[in-house]
């Protein structure tokens, strides 16, 4: 198959996914195919009985080389949901800094025999090296690596527009904030393109703007009230408060002076256009707190959908895995 | 040694020479040259179809001694060289004690001499311990055999101790050669380009380079120091040296040969083996480079060989160590950009051998009547495989290890004296 190098690492040779690295290269369908089931798994999670036993016998690994409480309980409750044995390891505080390199690490976690490794790690390209370096036995997701990719954040909030709005193609969609340092923000774009979206504007100052990104086949703005004209969605995106001490900003009231979003600036988008925010939210920094609980808001929604979008791509890529071993087997 | 060597294509930058002779070597020596000779007894090579020129001056090379055997060592990576047809280098100070002393000096000069396989003249570290604060005892080194002085990779920020060390340098007429790098702005890993956005890796501007140019190209108008700046990476780079040439500045300058071949499209999929300082660039670059190079504005090609162990290479993308080990496909890479480019084989050994030779001062090595013979054959059709036992340095971070190449160097002669040969 003629796939971008993006993709290759991520797919079997018949096109399904056995690792979930990042959105870059994949292709329209299948990231459809996610939503399609990531909406039937919404359904799941209303059920009295929660759980589905797709992944029945099999150990996921939550391998989180940084922090992150919230990524890791969804995670940790969608492997629940879908019948897995979970075993969460925070490595920044055990290996890792006693010297042992990663490679050491992860050569230790292969001789365990688990199934899927959902990893977590403060370096871009981290779950790629893993995903070369235990593959072909251990399916890998990206639960966001350095600035590079948070796919599954990104396929929730592809979840939240495709539930809330019309098609993908008729939309206006505003991201806003740092997009520099934001893994999630390039996922989004690659998803949003991907979808078949034809404006998708990224609005942020110069310093947290990332080079060329208009190469990525976006407009960016640097101008909030002249970006938000006519938006169906806007994404704000959570502005580090170390943003400052690095010379990438004066100071967190001058940010929210030009982009924090505020009820007046919500009204230059469409009446019914929803808010997104992957959370934790800073109100009064980037976003006004009647705006965060407004009826436009989608935040809260967008948690519940978070774990499905992770039962479904946790799913697929085990079973895209299994395939996978299968086809090794049968040639050895 | 009673060798004539049989209708190789002759390729000498020193005559401007391109054609088919015979050549006879014995005691060292070139003893005739001609379009066909007869020598009786001597030791027939065959070399039709095959390229003999000036064996190479690398200006620049990491041969980790002492401090870093695991990388590589002076013995391995003099072979390396010789196998890559090199019969001169100058390594960098950028060892562990940095050369900062007559110790280090005569350590690496001792051992590049029992190895035998290359003149090794060392580059002096400019500030003590490459820490950009004390100037290094320049006058000493020199007399120890440090050809230049170079702070290496480590940019000195400080321009009282920038000024200071031009000056002392210009008073004893020694030579400088400059990395040109911000440090600051050389903190990311790659090319800020559209790939380093999509990949989440920090950029390094152009400005990197540009700025620093321009701040060693005032202080060395200032103090009249000679400087030759080091594996220029960008077209905005090699524009503001044209510029500083067309002025009548005595400088000179170099690309090391993964920057004319390669752009930073190398580095998708995180491959580490492309991680380099300074780094790929885009295709512009690398054809301003090319241009600069035929123009005339670079002087020199360099190898900037690197090697590592492979744990250096084993991690995501930011951390792994920066640098190639290249010694073992430059002739292949060689040979790629004279047939991509329309760079003529003169032009690329002019780079390599004449060229840096001259602007350090050393004896000239063409293939002149009675020269010493410092020659390299060259196969540009031999087939060979980087297997791990063709692989002649020690570093791990071969970027085409198993890969099928097309060129290679049959034989290195240094001083007359064999140093590689090509065994199939």
């Amino acid at each position: 198959m003629n796939l971008p190098p993006s993709a290759q690492l991520q797919l079997t040779e018949t096109g399904e996914l056995r690792h979930f690295l990042s959105i870059d290269g994949l292709p329209k369908t299948l990231l459809e195919r996610i939503l399609d089931t990531a909406n039937s798994f919404v359904v799941v999670g209303n059920q009295e009985v929660k759980k589905v036993p797709l992944l029945r016998g099999k150990t996921v690994v939550n391998l989180f080389f940084e922090n992150s409480t919230r990524t890791r309980s969804t995670f940790e409750l969608a492997a629940q949901r879908l019948s897995a044995d979970v075993l969460n390891l925070d490595i920044n505080t055990s290996a890792t800094s006693k010297g042992e390199s990663l490679l050491d690490t992860l050569r230790n976690l292969r001789a365990m025999h688990s199934d899927m490794f959902v990893v977590r790690h403060s370096q871009s390209g981290a779950a790629h090296f893993i995903a070369q370096q235990v593959t072909p036995n251990v399916a890998i997701i990206n639960a966001g690596d350095g600035r590079h990719a948070h796919p599954t954040q990104a396929m929730l909030d592809m979840l939240t527009i495709y539930r809330h709005k019309a098609s993908f193609d008729q939309l206006k969609v505003a991201i806003v904030g740092d997009i520099l340092h934001s893994r999630v923000a390039r996922d989004q774009v690659h998803a949003l393109t991907t979808l078949g979206c034809q404006d998708v504007r990224l609005i942020g100052p110069n310093t947290l703007l990332p080079t060329a990104a208009e190469d990525l086949g976006v407009t960016t703005y640097n101008d909030l009230d002249k970006g938000l004209e006519d938006v169906d969605v806007i994404i704000m995106l959570r502005l580090q408060t170390e943003r400052m001490d690095s010379a990438f900003l004066p100071s967190a009231s001058e940010y929210y002076q030009a982009y924090g979003l505020t009820r007046q600036r919500l009204s230059k988008a469409k009446p019914d256009a929803i808010v997104m925010h992957p959370g934790p939210i800073n109100r009064g920094i980037e976003i006004e707190s009647e705006v965060a609980d407004g009826k436009q808001s989608l935040i809260l929604n967008q948690v519940g959908y978070g774990i499905a979008i992770r039962m479904a791509v946790m799913s697929m890529a085990m079973s895209g895995q299994m395939q996978q071993r299968q086809v090794m087997e049968a040639s050895q | 040694m009673n060798m004539l060597i049989r209708q190789a294509r002759v390729v000498d930058p020193y005559q401007q020479l391109d054609a088919i002779m015979d050549v006879h070597i014995a005691d060292g020596n070139i003893q005739a040259i001609a379009a066909e000779l007869n020598i009786a007894d001597a030791q027939v090579i065959e070399a039709k179809g095959q390229i003999l020129c000036p064996n190479f001056t690398d200006l620049l090379a990491y041969l980790r001694q002492p401090g870093n055997s695991q990388k590589g060592t002076i013995a391995s990576e003099t072979r390396a060289a010789a196998s890559a047809g090199f019969g001169t280098l100058l390594p960098s100070p950028d060892t562990q004690p940095a050369s900062d002393s007559t110790a280090v000096l005569e350590l690496v000069q001792d051992r590049a001499k029992q190895a035998g396989y290359c003149q090794v003249l060392p580059i002096g570290a400019l500030t003590q311990g490459l820490k950009s604060t004390h100037l290094s005892n320049m006058l000493g080194l020199n007399k120890a055999g440090a050809v230049a002085f170079s702070n290496a990779g480590y940019d000195i920020t400080d321009n009282t101790v920038l000024l200071r060390c031009y000056e002392y340098a210009a008073t004893y007429k020694l030579k400088i050669f400059v990395q040109a790098r911000d440090a600051a702005l050389s903190h990311g890993h790659m090319h800020d380009g559209i790939l380093a956005t999509q990949l989440g890796l920090n950029g390094i501007p152009v400005i990197a380079e540009t700025l620093a140019i321009s701040r060693h190209l005032q202080m060395m108008q200032h103090t009249g120091v000679s400087c030759h700046f080091q594996q220029l990476s960008s077209a905005a780079g090699v524009e503001m040296l044209r510029q500083a040439k067309a002025q009548g500045l005595a400088i000179s300058a170099d690309v090391d040969l993964a920057h004319l071949c390669y752009t930073e499209q190398q580095v998708q999929g995180y491959s580490s083996q492309y991680h380099v300082q300074p780094p790929l660039r885009h295709e512009s670059d690398r054809q301003a480079l090319i241009a600069g190079l035929a123009d005339g504005t670079i002087d020199a090609i360099v190898s900037a060989h690197q090697p590592h162990e492979a744990a250096a290479k084993q991690a995501p993308f930011a951390d792994t160590a920066t640098g190639m080990a290249i010694y073992d496909i430059f002739m292949p890479l060689l040979l790629s950009l004279a047939a991509e480019t329309d760079l003529s084989l003169l032009q690329l050994t002019a780079a390599l051998s004449k060229q840096p030779r001259t602007l350090l001062g050393l004896e000239a090595n063409g293939l002149t009547l009675g020269a010493v013979a410092n020659l390299c054959l060259i196969d540009p059709n031999l087939s060979w495989q980087l297997t791990s036992t063709a692989q002649q340095s020690q570093g791990a971070n071969q970027c085409l290890q198993n890969n099928s190449l097309t060129g290679r160097v049959t034989l290195t002669l240094q001083h007359g004296k064999a140093t590689w040969q090509a065994h199939d």
